[in-house]
């Protein structure tokens, strides 16, 4: 088996147990908190460093999988060390190493308890995060999957607010309840392939319908308790609430796209034929989480919640962008990926800030910071309309590229034309205006009502300092998606091809020449 | 059986039984030593008690050869299979005993407790090696005998006594069933070999199935009450939660795998023609199993009754392994054995050395808090828990992984489902003593425990959980190999 690798060294390697080592030794050898918070720093540094070589040296002429590397791991089970990426993955093991930094200086003031912990279950978060986007073994990506789920509840569970506990027990097991069908799924698809995990060599296998049925099923509950979709959304705004600020920044930058790239790698490449029989029925969850949701986010009185809600409805554009099978429109879902991972990390950053300062969510309790925080209001001006998709921030071209990509597909499992669905989608572009205005207005313009908010500070530099990256990079990819899309172009392509060939007429083929796993 | 005629000959290869006359005449030998040992010094006993052990393990990994080797006429045996359960038992049996230092320290201290977890031993370690059943009867015995008085140790606690009357009423009534069903198997094949016992029943003519079966009901149910199988689950809440904490640690582990491993052994040997009906009635347990040890222990405030349902469940994993009856679902049943040793006596071992004013911590209230005053404590204790709820990069994922695929592969994906959705519903109990240790406030002063032996046991048990959890292939392949005499 020939490996693409064009570095010749494990880089992919580097980048997921760089953060565990750094993370180990921070445990074993450092006491005082201050060192601690230095030495995260730099081990988060030098992570994003090690992954920008997986940007710069990405050929973006191919659809194959790229840096990969190949080690048997366990030999009983044909388990592998299997890692690689396209350009799918990728944008997202770099977008997952510049925000763990962002997440360490966010973390720098405002935790003061435990600070080691806290450090050492985000870099241990971040091993787990970047190998669940460059495992291309199925129960390596199964391994990184599950395992991010015990960092993540300590962060949530000990740093997190008031109503914590219950937040962080609703999140693990919501998503572990909906793993643990995936891992069904693998290992009947294990059997079936006659002994392979790999992803490729599911993509690869024709199953036949049934399979593909009972496969998409078990992927669907996985992912879509992750991304969240509607109805299945409902630990994500307790989880979003509670979690401390770089929690939140995490779970809503990282956490929620796994959901969407598992759409992206297992279910249209394995079982494309379901997908296809399943368009109807993502088009309308999409549908109520734009609409719906946006409405719910209406309503919110903690800026957190709300926030959490808009990134449902935003997901939602997502999922409707995946399940068009257009070029446009799952390019467009990723980039708007890409956009919310900067987006609404902003913006729970925004609210940390102000939280920080007067240590309550309440939209209520605010009004009027402009005037004693005019930096910092503009700064959130940038992310609000960012999160409305103006013209000229990245989440429009996201949006705009689904719509267009949703107007211009013709799924032939509709019955009602998908411009309709299009019209249905841009709905929500005002509501998220509405939500997100409405909050910005209550929050940040006005007379100074409460006597508390004429003590509140403006931006330190430190603050402003992770701010500055963000602003660039919407703006950038508002302007020039270009080098952005040019990387993922033919690995869409070739997704696209995966999920519109038909695996019926081979699996038909083969019927009878495969030892058969009987579904009972 | 080969020609046993009297007066015996003297049995040839009796050095395949060195290993038990080791642990035989060392169990006795403390007895008598502990006598002139000073009441400050007993510790030695214990010491003595794990030496020999360890001098057992050692002779068992020489004595095993390639492939199965007999002693004593035919009624044991020595394979790969067998020194594999017994190398487990033994070290179950070290973790036992180091666990218990602390506790009979402040006890009376005695050699004897050290004595019959020895005999306990033996009698396990006769019962794998059993080719037939009085071998397997009397090991099983000794074994039984032995574990009723060590739980009912503390006379002078009313808990500890009443756990042990119960563990031995009940444990009678599961002898008898287990008697009476050998028995039928006798009225039919007219032989207690486990071989001779499979050859007559998958040749036997129609008019003796119904006898077959209820032998083999009463059998498999005698059987399924020493390791806890539901329904026949009922008494394991209460022994363990009277016990004395370490021999919970040692009973929830050695005679599981010792009940295991003679389980596999007579489903391989005596019931290959009954494989139709047993997998019926282990499909019924298995999921009524999994149902009781993972919503039971929800309910549950104290931590050994917690820890106790917690066995069932796992034990339902277990069945799986047996259900799909496959090479890969043995060896799953041996991966998950290994692992579940580790995490079982880490996660007790934490417990025993936790102490709230001097008083050993039960109850989960307990542990709140836990995590500012000792970090360590509560990394391993956290550890356990989201091993034992099967998470992974920590070895009880891959416990489970092993007996579920087996179970898919052998054709049986709705049971690989239902166990995995227990599996979610189990997590609850364990990630909420992670959520005392961690997310809640210390409520009353804690005081450790400091023993050193001990906090190695700690150590050793969490290194061996973790390093499973990122490379268990080493594990996966001996428990593999392990197979060699069983099929």
């Amino acid at each position: 088996m020939e490996l693409h690798n064009v570095l010749g060294f494990p880089i992919l390697t580097l980048s997921i147990f760089l953060p565990l080592a750094g993370a180990m030794f921070i445990w074993l050898f450092v006491h005082d908190d201050r060192l601690v918070r230095w030495l995260s720093l730099t081990v988060s540094v030098v992570t994003f460093l090690v992954t920008l070589p997986l940007a710069t040296r990405f050929d973006n002429g191919t659809s194959h999988m790229q840096f990969e590397e190949f080690h048997p791991w366990i030999e009983t089970f044909n388990i592998n060390y299997q890692l690689g990426i396209d350009g799918i993955s990728m944008p997202f093991i770099i977008l997952t190493s510049m925000l763990t930094v962002i997440c360490v200086i966010s973390a720098w003031e405002c935790i003061q308890s435990r600070v080691k912990e806290y450090m050492i279950a985000f870099l241990i978060l971040e091993t787990t995060l970047i190998g669940v986007f460059s495992a291309l073994d199925s129960m390596l990506f199964y391994f990184f999957w599950e395992a991010m789920l015990i960092p993540m509840y300590l962060i949530i569970g000990i740093w997190g607010g008031k109503n914590r506990v219950y937040a962080t027990i609703k999140f693990f097991l919501y998503t572990l309840a909906g793993s643990v069908l995936m891992l069904i799924a693998l290992l009947a698809m294990h059997f079936k392939t006659g002994g392979s995990f790999s992803i490729l060599a599911m993509m690869d296998y024709p199953f036949d319908f049934t399979w593909q049925f009972w496969i998409w099923i078990a992927f669907f509950i996985a992912f879509a308790v992750k991304v969240p979709m509607w109805p299945v959304h409902t630990w994500l705004p307790d989880a979003h609430t509670e979690a401390p600020t770089a929690g939140s920044v995490i779970l809503a930058g990282i956490l929620l796209k796994m959901g969407a790239y598992g759409f992206l790698r297992f279910s249209l490449p394995i079982a494309p034929d379901a997908s296809q029989y399943f368009v109807p029925f993502m088009v309308a969850l999409s549908l109520v989480a734009i609409v719906y949701i946006s409405l719910v986010a209406m309503m919110q009185q903690d800026m957190k919640r709300l926030i959490a809600y808009s990134s449902i409805a935003h997901m939602g554009f997502v999922t409707l962008g995946t399940f068009m099978f257009t070029q446009q429109a799952v390019e467009g879902a990723i980039i708007n990926m890409i956009s919310h991972g900067f987006v609404a990390a902003a913006l729970f950053l925004c609210v940390g800030v102000m939280y920080d300062r007067l240590h309550t969510r309440e939209i209520a309790d605010y009004g009027g910071v402009v005037n004693v925080m005019p930096v910092f209001a503009a700064v959130m001006m940038v992310f609000s309309m960012a999160n409305v998709a103006l013209p000229g921030a990245s989440s429009f071209v996201g949006e705009i590229m689904v719509l267009v990509g949703t107007f211009a597909a013709d799924p032939s499992q509709l019955d009602i034309s998908a411009k309709w669905i299009a019209v249905a989608a841009t709905i929500s572009v005002v509501l998220s205006a509405c939500y997100t205005l409405w909050m910005y207005k209550r929050v940040i313009m006005g007379d100074i009502t409460k006597d508390s908010v004429k003590t509140m500070q403006d931006l330190s530099l430190r603050e402003f300092s992770y701010f500055v990256p963000l602003i660039l990079l919407v703006l950038w990819m508002g302007f020039y998606p270009v080098p952005v899309l040019d990387v993922m172009h033919e690995s869409v392509a070739h997704l696209i091809e995966q999920a519109t060939t038909s695996k019926l007429d081979a699996a038909a083929a083969l019927v009878g020449t495969s030892h058969d796993l009987a579904l009972h | 059986m080969a020609n046993v005629t009297f007066p015996f000959p003297f049995p040839e290869n009796l050095e395949l039984l060195l290993p038990e006359i080791i642990i035989a005449l060392m169990a006795m030998a403390i007895l008598l030593i502990d006598l002139f040992i000073p009441k400050e010094k007993k510790q030695i006993s214990a010491w003595l008690a794990v030496a020999s052990c360890v001098v057992a393990a050692a002779v068992t990994m020489n004595v095993t050869g390639a492939g199965p080797l007999t002693t004593f006429y035919g009624f044991f045996v020595l394979d790969p299979f067998a020194s594999f359960a017994k190398l487990l038992m033994l070290l179950a049996t070290v973790f036992g005993i180091v666990l218990s230092l602390d506790y009979m320290q402040k006890e009376a201290n005695m050699g004897e407790y050290y004595c019959l977890m020895l005999f306990a031993l033996l009698g396990m370690m006769l019962m794998v090696s059993a080719t037939n059943f009085v071998t397997m009867y009397l090991g099983l015995e000794l074994m039984a005998l032995s574990v009723y008085v060590l739980v009912g140790y503390q006379r002078n606690v009313l808990r500890s006594s009443e756990a042990a009357l119960k563990y031995f009423i009940l444990g009678s009534l599961s002898s008898g069933m287990l008697l009476y069903g050998i028995s039928f198997l006798y009225g039919v094949t007219a032989s207690f070999d486990f071989a001779q016992v499979g050859t007559a029943i998958a040749a036997g003519s129609s008019d003796i199935r119904t006898a077959t079966l209820v032998g083999m009901i009463f059998l498999l149910a005698g059987m399924a009450f020493k390791v806890s199988i539901a329904p026949f689950h009922m008494w394991t809440p209460d022994a363990y939660e009277g016990a004395p904490t370490p021999v919970t640690a040692f009973m929830s582990v050695a005679p599981k795998v010792a009940g295991f491993v003679i389980l596999m052994r007579v489903l391989v040997d005596v019931m290959p023609a009954l494989q139709h009906e047993y997998t019926v009635m282990f499909t019924g347990m298995a999921v009524l199993t999994l149902a009781v040890g993972n919503i039971a222990a929800i309910a549950q405030r104290n931590i050994k009754r917690m820890l106790a349902y917690s066995t069932v469940g796992h034990v339902g994993f277990v069945l799986l392994g047996l259900i799909a009856a496959t090479p890969d679902g043995y060896a799953g049943v041996l991966i998950y054995m290994t692992i579940y040793l580790f995490m079982t006596m880490g996660a007790f071992a934490v417990i025993i050395l936790m102490r709230r004013d001097g008083i050993q911590g039960e109850l989960l209230d307990d542990f709140a808090g836990m995590s500012r005053v000792r970090p360590g404590y509560a990394l391993v204790m956290g550890l356990m828990m989201f091993s034992l709820a099967g998470i992974p990069f920590l070895g009880g994922f891959w416990a489970k992984f092993a007996v579920i695929a087996a179970v898919i592969d052998a054709g049986h994906l709705y049971l690989g489902l239902i166990a995995i959705l227990f599996s979610a519903v189990g997590a609850f109990y364990y990630i909420r003593v992670v959520k005392y240790i961690y997310f809640d406030e210390e409520r009353v002063a804690f005081n450790f425990s400091e023993n050193r032996f001990i906090q190695t046991a700690v150590a050793v048990t969490s290194i061996a959980v973790v390093a499973i959890g990122l490379y268990p292939a080493p594990v996966m392949e001996m428990c593999k190999s392990a197979l060699v005499g069983l099929i």
